[in-house]
């Protein structure tokens, strides 16, 4: 199984860098991962979009539609692009913890 | 190449796909040159079997010891003869049989391949190429006195390991889309042994694309989905769809779920509820306006209608069709229409009829077909002026050659655009040409295989959606691709970001209903969304 080394800790990974146990996410690890997606600095902003998607997640094991992401954040997809430079599934799903998207989405 | 060629112990992989070998793309992509296949990492070669094109979809570890090897070897062979046994193949013996006996070796088939014929036809790409390996192996090892004739019969395939981690990566070349069985002249299906093979692999050997299967059709029958959502996911999603239509529309719409003697069941693929909701929205809100009695399904499994299982496990496919039917015979509906899935159409009518013989079957029937009765009804009135962009049509395979449903979505779509906006592709209906993206392909994502179908599966669907827009290739100028299936959609989504087709050209993608909501009427706001208009939100 690939891993990531991100400032002296280790983490397991797939092969697109997702998290393989979400049991393993905490705050620490947000800020870890978010470097790899080139945020150097978690914000407010950062934090809201990542709890949302971290909870509905954890709700329904599943990642939210982007449709009602930025209804429910009220950011838009493009401020999203700004905070996570590689979108909402690739990059704060990923800083979220969550698995990577499986089935025909 | 030789078919023996596959028992070939380099190491090496037999071909190498290189981009100036590939066909050539239409304008503005005449002069576009294509990345290679990204190499596998050091680290990954070590680690997967790639000896057939360099490629790893599956990412077959090597076996560890000879032993275990050789356990595989014999555990494909013994797969072999039970595909090729009444007892242990019911379903498709019959098929595959005359398959396996009747090839007349015309190569009619292999101008039909997309795969083969983009790849700059390479030999183990041939839809023929595959089935004579299979062939060869059956004849030498599974006829009486093979082994001794193999050799005068031209049967020599020494078969190692090399044979069966090469043709469970080759069982991973083709779409399925059965272009070939359509154009032979006696009707050989090498699509089926190609499926058969997979089955062979997945039931036997326990090999199979992740995606499908442990990502796939496993987390459909523990989750209720392969997307792994779940039935309170689903509630909440459905709830999220009113207010949306409510938002977008001015009208509250109750989407109706679970709705004993309902007279239709409507399954949708639950990738839609995700990633384009706006089709189970277009949906609810065609269906109110023209007072269709339906419901959707929360029950788990029930409001996700992929069947992986069809591109590759009996098993898996008869767990999921099984219970499809029963939840549509408890809520006592009259029949179950499929939304825009292609596989959900092949899985749940031409192929459960086939594998579940016996059961108390409930009539299912194409979306497309009532959404034409729909139109045909005058219940709702559509003003074409809406819709007036140049529009072109992607035929899914499973709907259009395997069920022959044809006419319906053209005349929904002659109903809906004003007219000489929509053109065909060439050739199109039964003769479509696959996105690319079936069997599994859409979403198949490890190693490098994404790059391998970038650039070779979908590469005849991109020359066919912009040959149907040549002389309006002004980015300026939007254009729509129809596409009503939710496996097509993604696989055009993600060859239209690798290429940057709307960039280039200004060409976008949809379903169906989709443009048919736009057109109503009673619509004030249009109901399409183009990405850059979605950006800017």
């Amino acid at each position: 199984m690939p891993t990531i080394e991100i400032e002296g800790r280790t983490f397991e990974v797939d092969e697109d860098g997702f998290l393989q146990d979400p049991g393993q996410w905490n705050e620490e690890v947000a800020r870890l991962f978010a470097k790899t997606e080139g945020v150097e600095e978690m914000t407010d902003e950062h934090w809201k979009l990542v709890n949302y998607i971290r909870n509905y997640y954890m709700e329904f094991n599943i990642a939210p539609m982007i449709r009602k992401l930025c209804k429910d954040t009220g950011f838009k997809l493009k401020k999203i692009y700004e905070l996570f430079p590689s979108g909402p599934a690739k990059g704060a799903c990923k800083v979220a913890g969550l698995p990577k998207p499986t089935g025909c989405v | 190449m030789r078919a023996e060629e596959i028992a070939s112990k380099s190491g090496q992989p037999l071909v190498d796909p290189k981009p100036q070998d590939y066909a050539p793309l239409p304008p503005p992509y005449d002069k576009y040159e294509d990345e290679p296949i990204a190499e596998l990492t050091a680290d990954q070669k070590a680690k997967w079997e790639h000896s057939l094109d360099g490629v790893s979809a599956l990412n077959l570890p090597r076996p560890e010891s000879k032993e275990e090897e050789e356990r595989l070897v014999r555990a494909f062979l013994s797969g072999l003869e039970k595909l090729l046994q009444k007892e242990n193949n019911w379903t498709f013996l019959q098929p595959l049989t005359l398959s396996m006996e009747y090839c007349a070796r015309c190569q009619t088939c292999a101008d039909a391949c997309p795969v083969y014929e983009m790849s700059g036809r390479k030999d183990i790409y041939r839809p023929t190429f595959r089935s004579d390996v299979v062939r060869k192996i059956a004849k030498k090892y599974l006829s009486p006195g093979g082994k001794i004739l193999a050799g005068f019969r031209g049967h020599d395939i020494d078969l190692n390991w090399e044979v069966v981690a090469r043709l469970a990566e080759l069982a991973y070349r083709c779409t399925l889309c059965r272009r070939c069985a359509q154009v032979c002249p006696i009707g050989v299906d090498n699509g089926l042994i190609t499926h058969e093979l997979r089955k062979l692999f997945s039931q036997e050997l326990g090999i199979a694309a992740a995606e499908i299967h442990s990502k796939g059709s496993v987390k459909h029958l523990q989750f209720g989905s392969s997307t792994g959502m779940v039935k309170a996911a689903v509630v909440d999603i459905i709830e999220y769809l009113e207010d949306d239509i409510e938002e977008k529309t001015g009208k509250r719409i109750k989407i109706p779920v679970n709705k004993k003697g309902a007279e239709i069941l409507l399954v949708h693929n639950a990738g839609e509820f995700m990633s384009w909701p706006e089709n189970p929205m277009a949906f609810a809100i065609l269906f109110d306006a023209a007072g269709i009695d339906y419901t959707l399904s929360t029950e788990t499994i029930g409001y996700d209608a992929v069947n992986y299982g069809v591109w590759y496990d009996d098993v898996q496919f008869a767990r999921v069709a099984l219970t499809h039917l029963n939840i549509a015979r408890d809520l006592g509906v009259k029949k179950i229409v499929i939304g825009e899935c292609g596989h959900a159409h092949k899985a749940l009518s031409v192929i459960a009829d086939r594998l579940l013989p016996g059961q108390q079957m409930i009539p299912r029937e194409s979306s497309y077909t009532l959404l034409w009765d729909i139109v045909k009804s005058g219940k709702i009135k559509f003003d074409p002026t809406k819709n007036d962009f140049p529009v072109t049509l992607h035929d899914p395979c499973n709907i259009v050659r395997l069920m022959g449903v044809v006419k319906p979505q053209r005349e929904i779509l002659k109903a809906i655009t004003p007219p000489g906006r929509f053109r065909e592709m060439t050739p199109h209906g039964v003769e479509n040409y696959c996105c690319g993206g079936g069997s599994g392909f859409a979403i198949m994502g490890s190693g490098n295989f994404p790059d391998w179908k970038l650039r070779l599966s979908c590469r005849k669907k991109v020359q066919q959606i912009l040959g149907a827009f040549q002389g309006e290739m002004d980015p300026s100028v939007k254009k729509m691709v129809c596409s009503p299936c939710s496996n097509c959609k993604g696989m055009i989504r993600d060859a239209f970001e690798h290429y940057e087709v709307y960039p280039k050209t200004g060409i976008w993608y949809t379903g169906l209903v989709e443009m048919m909501v736009n057109a109503m009427v009673d619509q004030e706001q249009p109901f399409l969304e183009w990405p850059d208009e979605d950006e800017d939100e």
